[in-house]
């Protein structure tokens, strides 16, 4: 039996139809019809599926959506600041390679966000241990800190301007 | 960091520069399109029950209490599937390729074999439903090692005529006299070398989606590097002609070359769609990745070499062997290409060469990265260390002095260009200091470091073992943007940006007015595949050739608009200029239509067929071992790479920094187990699976030489997608060694391996 489930999803109030066993990444992905974020497992080992609840990234694979009713849900897909004009961290995962097959890179831009809006300024451990949870086969991971930790500093800079 | 050497200096406008990739926009913000992303009205959803047996027959299948549940549409087992023998890679059908597979079989031959498949309203509901089949097997006896499978009276795995279990007869590669170069040495070494069983664990799950129309005709979005392989395989075990088979692949999450093959479910989910007259779906889950996934072959090298007191190698012989798993898969090229690699890196006139690949009833052994070369470099690289240090040279120095050079035959028979390897080890030398940074064991306390380096050469394309093609057809708009086709699909390495890139070049316009076309078989020419670090070595000279093509007609066209011959015009920037003159024209202006008239046919179609080129690297890496816990730890890693004209630097060093990440892993953590006695897989998921992440990784600091351009590649241009993965793992091991004098002749030397030989070491000195 489907239940209604509402939340607001990248500022948009939604309501979604779903069984009550659906997590939350098939929601997004099925009934919600954003499939930015994504399956790499399903049982939370991988972070392909992180995402912004109210405030915290989690593996939304692991969360039913049941239990995300009233919850604030940023996706990669509510990221970009204008059509034309995406966040910071994409920019920067543009600008320095970070993005190879590309399955990883919604997930990892989330969990740098998130870690950047906890902590403005880390250091490059800091980084490290931030997206430790997120497998990346692709990149060695070098150009994904690169990039997270130059927007760290370009928003710094923005901020003392 | 990076350094990027210009040896030469760059005449280029778009080429060697990293241009903003055309794939990352779609992909940082979420609207790439990954087959999984591809939902369709009235889709089911397809799951395939697998074998808990790893060796028996099919006595009884019983699937009517699955297709009595509510919301299942159809069941297919071996009994209601087409039984075709079809390759498991069908690579033009080439012998690299075994041809021993049906979509279902009566029989199963490893643990996890798909054994059934639902189609059903949901997924949950097609999962309940593999619950209520019911399968009876008939136990066969199983092997799972190599020396079980060649025993006498060891079950016959797959009926091939050849004894032993082989997948293949016996590779041997002889050049010179190995007798006589033994009976030459001053010194003889010999050492058998273990490899364990790293999965390519690709982010994105295998997944597929099948859709008929109304005319029998099956569109097909696959996550796979060969579109046309996929493409005709479905379409001769369906048996359908190929022009009513549209294979379609827009991004994919990583294949590493384990998705050239097919996986049982691509057949399984087209007739599940033609059965239920529906779309189907089907998705992997994490653990059906690995088991029905690929792996790299398993197996040992046993390697003798002779040396003369000078540091010559005077022979070379070994006997390679390569677990296989279940099927052949790419079984007969990677034994092949990895057996005939030891012909060279070091030179050595005197070589036997022995290799073999058998079947078990172990997990599918595949393509992988490296391709048979990561398991034969690794034993050649470790020996040539151990050689250097009992014949009292510094191992950089050894491998200097022994290194390919230019003009030497390589495995593919072809002369060596340029002193890529020569190149590679003395940069490195003199990055690291070397070799004043090694420790020689000198480290006493709990933690003690070394440095190593390990060596290697790899091939772009995959000639000899196939004939490869890449095509491109170029077409200029009439406004002057371009837009080109081609066949060759986006693993995620940036190649259609390289290949754009290319086609600027060619025809002087800016990078920005080439848009590409790409993964649809119904529409771009044909292609053999993202594989064999070819992709921008071929498929970019094919594209040249094209843009070439379409440049020339450019020129034919605007000669007389500016009053000029073809030959007096150059092309800058999107500018007909005529060279010595101030007469130009833009490329808009002369291909628009005049008033009143049809635009002209602009259309250069390119077609390549590569041999070979080589590109090498050395990698120098620095380690930490913890004598307590047994743990390694990679300090720093400094790659240093020949291959040629680089394309796109950033992309380029991407390669190599994911290559390494890899290679990292294989070394020191993955290896995927199985249970002995059942064949059961025991790590079947990303917990167990050790991969190394973000906390594991070292800082890499890649160094990229343009020395040897090879002249069959686009401007010079060679493959770099393998080659980082094949040499760090012997830099590693090498490493491992300065810091705390044990050699492990294994992969992968984990804590539990390292605190036992420290053990037995101490025993040994008290
Ligand atoms: S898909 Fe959720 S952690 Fe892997
Ligand atoms: S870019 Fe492929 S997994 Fe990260």
């Amino acid at each position: 039996m489907s239940q209604i489930v509402s939340m607001t999803i990248n500022g948009e109030e939604r309501e979604l139809a779903l069984e009550p066993y659906r997590s939350l990444l098939d929601t997004l992905r099925n009934e919600g019809g954003l499939t930015g974020t994504k399956k790499g497992c399903d049982v939370g080992d991988c972070g392909a599926c992180t995402i912004i609840m109210n405030g915290k990234p989690v593996n939304s694979c692991l969360v039913l959506a049941v239990e995300a009713a009233g919850a604030m849900i940023e996706t990669i897909e509510g990221l970009q600041l204008a059509p034309d004009k995406p966040h910071p961290l994409q920019e920067a995962f543009m600008r320095y390679g970070s993005a190879q097959c590309g399955f990883c890179t919604p997930g990892i831009i989330m969990m740098a966000k998130a870690l950047l809006d906890e902590n403005p300024n880390p250091t490059e451990d800091e980084v490290r241990f931030g997206i430790a949870g997120n497998i990346c086969r692709c990149t060695g991971y070098t150009k994904i800190i690169e990039a997270i930790l130059a927007t760290a500093a370009d928003l710094q800079r923005a901020k003392s301007a | 960091m990076t350094i990027h050497d210009k040896t030469f200096e760059s005449k280029f406008a778009v080429v060697g520069r990293s241009v903003k990739r055309s794939d990352t926009l779609e992909k940082v913000t979420g609207t790439a399109c990954y087959a999984g992303d591809v939902a369709l009205p009235g889709m089911l959803h397809g799951k395939t029950k697998r074998s808990t047996v790893a060796h028996a027959i099919i006595k009884r299948i019983d699937v009517s209490k699955a297709l009595a549940l509510k919301g299942v549409k159809a069941v297919l087992t071996h009994e209601n599937v087409p039984r075709v023998l079809h390759y498991g890679s069908p690579h033009p059908r080439s012998a690299s390729v075994t041809r021993d597979q049906y979509i279902l079989d009566n029989r199963v031959r490893y643990w996890g074999e798909g054994v059934a498949a639902v189609a059903a309203i949901s997924e949950e509901i097609a999962e309940e439903a593999l619950d209520l089949i019911e399968v009876e097997y008939e136990p066969l006896p199983a092997v799972f090692t190599i020396e079980d499978a060649m025993r006498d009276g060891a079950p016959v795995i797959h009926d091939n005529g050849l004894p032993q279990n082989q997948v293949l007869p016996p590779v041997i590669v002889e050049r010179g006299d190995v007798e006589k170069g033994f009976a030459d040495a001053d010194f003889v070494i010999e050492g058998e070398y273990e490899l364990g069983r790293p999965t390519p664990a690709y982010m994105e799950p295998n997944i597929c989606v099948a859709q008929w129309d109304g005319n029998g005709k099956l569109t097909f979005w696959s996550s796979t590097q060969t579109a046309f392989m996929v493409r005709g395989a479905l379409a001769e075990v369906l048996g359908i002609p190929l022009n009513k088979v549209r294979v379609l692949v827009d991004h994919m999450g990583g294949g590493f070359g384990a998705k050239q093959d097919l996986f049982q479910h691509e057949f399984l989910c087209a007739l599940l769609a033609r059965e239920t007259n529906r779309p189907v779906r089907m998705e992997f889950t994490r653990k059906e990745t690995f088991l029905g996934g690929r792996t790299r072959h398993p197996g040992r090298i046993w390697l003798k070499q002779g040396f003369r007191k000078d540091g010559t190698i005077t022979a070379r012989e070994a006997k390679v062997l390569f677990n296989s798993g279940a099927y052949g898969s790419h079984g007969p090229g990677v034994t092949n290409v990895g057996t005939a690699a030891l012909t060279s890196l070091y030179r050595c006139e005197n070589v036997r060469l022995e290799g073999r690949c058998i079947y078990t009833n172990a997990p599918i052994a595949g393509a992988f990265r490296g391709y048979g070369v990561v398991q034969t470099y690794y034993a050649l690289d470790l020996q040539m260390d151990e050689a250097a240090e009992k014949l009292g040279f510094d191992p950089a120095e050894f491998k200097l002095k022994n290194a390919v050079r230019e003009g030497d035959i390589a495995p593919s028979n072809h002369p060596i260009v340029g002193h890529g390897l020569e190149d590679c080890i003395r940069r490195g030398m003199e990055e690291t200091g070397w070799p004043a940074v090694r420790r020689h064991g000198r480290d006493t306390g709990v933690k003690r470091r070394g440095w190593g380096i390990g060596c290697e050469m790899h091939g772009s394309s995959a000639y000899p073992g196939i004939k490869e093609q890449g095509n491109a057809i170029v077409k200029m708009n009439e406004d002057g943007t371009v837009t080109l086709l081609t066949g060759t699909a986006g693993l995620g390495t940036g190649a259609h940006t390289a290949l754009s890139q290319i086609v600027a070049e060619e025809l002087g316009v800016p990078f920005e007015t080439i848009s590409v076309v790409q993964g649809d078989t119904d529409v771009v020419p044909w292609d053999i595949g993202a594989f064999a670090s070819h992709t921008t070595y071929m498929g970019g000279r094919a594209a040249q050739i094209a843009a070439a093509d379409v440049r020339r007609q450019v020129l034919a066209h605007a000669a007389p608009q500016l009053g000029a011959t073809p030959e007096e015009l150059t092309i800058r920037d999107g500018v007909i200029v005529v060279e010595g003159s101030n007469r130009s024209m833009t490329l808009a202006e002369a291909v628009a239509p005049q008033r009143g008239m049809p635009a002209i046919q602009l259309v250069g179609v390119g077609t390549y067929t590569p041999t070979k080129s080589y590109s090498f690297a050395a990698h120098f890496v620095e380690v930490e071992v913890d004598t307590e816990t047994g743990e390694i730890r990679v300090l720093q890693v400094i790659p240093v790479h020949e291959i040629g004209k680089v394309i796109h630097p950033i992309a380029a060093q991407g390669q190599i920094e994911g290559g390494i990440q890899q290679g990292i892993g294989h070394t020191l953590s993955e290896d995927y187990v199985i249970d002995h006695q059942t064949g059961r897989s025991l790590n079947a998921g990303f917990v167990d699976y050790k991969m190394p992440l973000s906390m594991d990784m070292p800082p890499i600091r890649t160094i990229i030489l343009e020395t040897a351009p090879d002249p069959g590649g686009p401007y010079g241009a060679k493959g770099v997608g393998e080659d980082p993965i094949i040499a760090i793992g012997p830099a590693i091991a090498n490493a491992v060694y300065d810091a705390i004098g044990v050699r492990f002749r294994r992969y992968p030397i984990t804590p539990e391996h390292v605190l036992a030989a420290l053990r037995t070491k101490k025993q040994e000195v008290a």
